[in-house]
């Protein structure tokens, strides 16, 4: 344009070699951005980080206006636009019209730039959360579905056991097994379960371990009874269970006491757990249970809920897990 | 009916599983199998040791996962190990370590199937080990480790069964003596003067203070400075014999 201006100045008259001029000017710069954004979208400009994506479009961008500016000339001579007055030589005309064009090159690159940047980033974000939504989906579920298949196979080999020496405690085994296996699968779709629903399995479970460990396991309850339909998350009273079982239990000779403790405290409702055994240092805390039910915890309550692991007076651990108490059910 | 033939294939077995439930029914398992005798049950590591050690028993079936110590570990422990048949319920570690040493084991609950392959091939594998030892060959003293015998050897994760017919180096590192067999070198708990008590020396040779060698697997024997002599062992490691075993050992070879 200025180029156009400057080459009419001095002349008087507007013709409409001017209004064609820019014609022309229009005409390739269009045809240049046009093929220079072909060109951003089949090499991927767009993904470069903007370090590396700002050489190339600058470079780019000189040379989409050397191209314009080269076929505008040359069509303006060809079609003899020029103002006849002026006679400048061919390459002072190349650089003002390389120049001219950068002036509506540059902004078209920098706005085309800029607006993918923005709308990639934002889907960027978006494809974050989806994923971190999926991820927290699949750790509850996996959390939640997983029983211990050192369990079910010691179980099931008791059971045969008592086929025989005991058919009557083998049925119910059986249906105590049954329920467990029922219950882990169906919590799966559920976010929380009342702790009556889980202290049942619990009590199956428990009752398993006992045909299991016989004397050797002695389980204790002290239950207030307006804990039974508190909200709790599924299968975690379980999990915890089931390491004071084998972390615990499992490993002492002569055997030792599950005590499982639920009641109010202020606002919150406490689970207790508290088992004969050790805990030996970072095996235990980095464990699958202790692990899962502090990731459960606190993808369902953030900061509003609390788990505790600790020892007692050298062959007592206790297990603490402290959640909102909810008054409405 | 059982007549001489048969009782002298007669396997010793001792059940050893902290449940009461399991070992009953793995015996009632072994019904089937009257070549099969149950000798004793431990219920736990040390009890197995224990029984192990007054019964001498060809076989035991071991859980790994009991209370105190595991399977592996009470293996570790004993000085030779009978033959080994694993039990366990599902059990991440345990396989793992089954995969990587080809040791037979079952899973709870026992195929019966199962049981019987690997009884059978306990079988096969004891009549070899009969043919390859002659009678006269069997060691009058029990406490001695003939060289057929099996060791357990447990060095962390890993663990190995080995006949001492294919160690060819004890080398003493502190209190643990460091055994060399194929291109393996774990370490185990036991001193090395211990080691020489329970060894036939007809076939260890105490090189010197540091160092027990297999006479079998010797690859040649250069005479070293101050009168000692330089074994190089099968798998390359060079031993100086101390002047005064030297003397012994030229004693013993030129017997």
């Amino acid at each position: 344009m200025m180029f156009i201006l400057l080459e009419f100045m001095s002349d008087q008259k507007v013709t409409e070699k001017l209004v064609e001029q820019i014609l022309v000017m229009f005409f390739s710069g269009m045809i240049a951005t046009h093929l220079f954004r072909e060109f951003i979208r089949k090499s991927n400009w767009l993904m470069l980080p903007v370090e590396k994506a700002f050489p190339k479009f600058l470079l780019g961008i000189i040379i989409v206006c050397l191209v314009a500016g080269l076929v505008r000339v040359g069509i303006i001579n060809y079609l003899e636009l020029t103002n006849t007055k002026k006679k400048w030589d061919f390459s002072t005309r190349l650089l003002f019209a390389t120049l001219e064009n950068g002036l509506f090159v540059i902004p078209w690159t920098l706005i085309y730039y800029f607006y993918h940047y923005i709308d990639k980033s934002r889907k960027q974000q978006l494809d974050t959360l989806k994923l971190e939504a999926l991820v927290k989906e699949l750790e509850l579920k996996t959390i939640k579905s997983h029983i211990n298949p050192h369990f079910i196979f010691n179980s099931l080999n008791s059971i045969r056991a008592l086929i025989d020496e005991n058919p009557e405690r083998a049925r119910t085994a059986i249906t105590e097994l049954s329920n467990i296996l029922r219950s882990s699968m169906q919590t799966e779709k559920q976010e929380t379960v009342t702790f009556e629903k889980e202290l049942n399995i619990v009590k199956d479970y428990l009752a398993l371990e006992h045909i299991r460990f016989e004397d050797r396991l002695r389980v204790e309850y002290q239950i207030d009874d307006n804990t039974l339909n508190q909200p709790i998350p599924p299968m975690m009273l379980q999990t915890l269970v089931e390491n004071a079982i084998k972390h615990g239990i499992s490993k002492q000779v002569h055997g030792g006491t599950v005590k499982i403790v639920s009641d109010f405290k202020d606002n919150y409702h406490e689970m207790v757990i508290r088992n004969t055994g050790r805990l030996n240092g970072s095996r235990n805390e980095d464990g699958f249970g202790l692990v899962s039910t502090r990731n459960r915890l606190q993808l369902l309550f953030g900061q509003n809920a609390n788990f505790d692991i600790r020892e007692l007076n050298g062959n007592m651990v206790e297990a603490t897990v402290l959640i909102p108490r909810v008054d409405s059910y | 009916m059982i007549t001489p033939q048969n009782l002298l294939h007669m396997i010793k077995a001792v059940i050893i599983d902290d449940e009461r439930l399991a070992r009953n029914e793995l015996k009632k398992l072994l019904q089937d199998f009257p070549e099969i005798e149950v000798v004793a049950e431990a219920a736990n590591a040390n009890e197995g040791i224990e029984k192990i050690d007054t019964l001498n028993p060809d076989l035991i079936f071991l859980d790994i996962q009991m209370p105190g110590k595991t399977g592996f570990d009470m293996l570790a422990e004993l000085d030779k190990a009978p033959d080994v048949i694993f039990t366990t319920a599902y059990d991440d570690y345990a396989l793992k370590a089954f995969e990587v040493n080809a040791l037979d084991y079952l899973l709870k609950p026992v195929e019966p199937k199962r049981l019987a392959d690997a009884i059978h091939k306990l079988q096969m594998e004891e009549g070899k080990d009969r043919e390859a030892i002659s009678e006269d060959e069997i060691p009058v003293n029990r406490s001695l480790l003939h060289e057929h015998d099996q060791v357990f050897v447990k060095d962390g994760e890993r663990c190995w069964f080995v006949k001492l017919s294919d160690i060819r180096l004890f080398e003493s590192v502190g209190n643990y003596a460091k055994v060399y067999f194929g291109t393996n070198k774990p370490l185990i708990l036991k001193s090395l003067n211990a080691l020489e008590e329970r060894l036939d020396e007809k076939v260890f040779f105490r090189a010197n203070r540091k160092h027990i060698v297999n006479l079998r697997l010797i690859e040649k024997i250069e005479p070293y400075f101050n009168g000692g002599l330089l074994i190089e062992l099968k798998g390359g490691e060079k031993i100086e014999v101390s002047r005064r075993q030297t003397v012994k050992f030229k004693e013993m070879m030129s017997l």
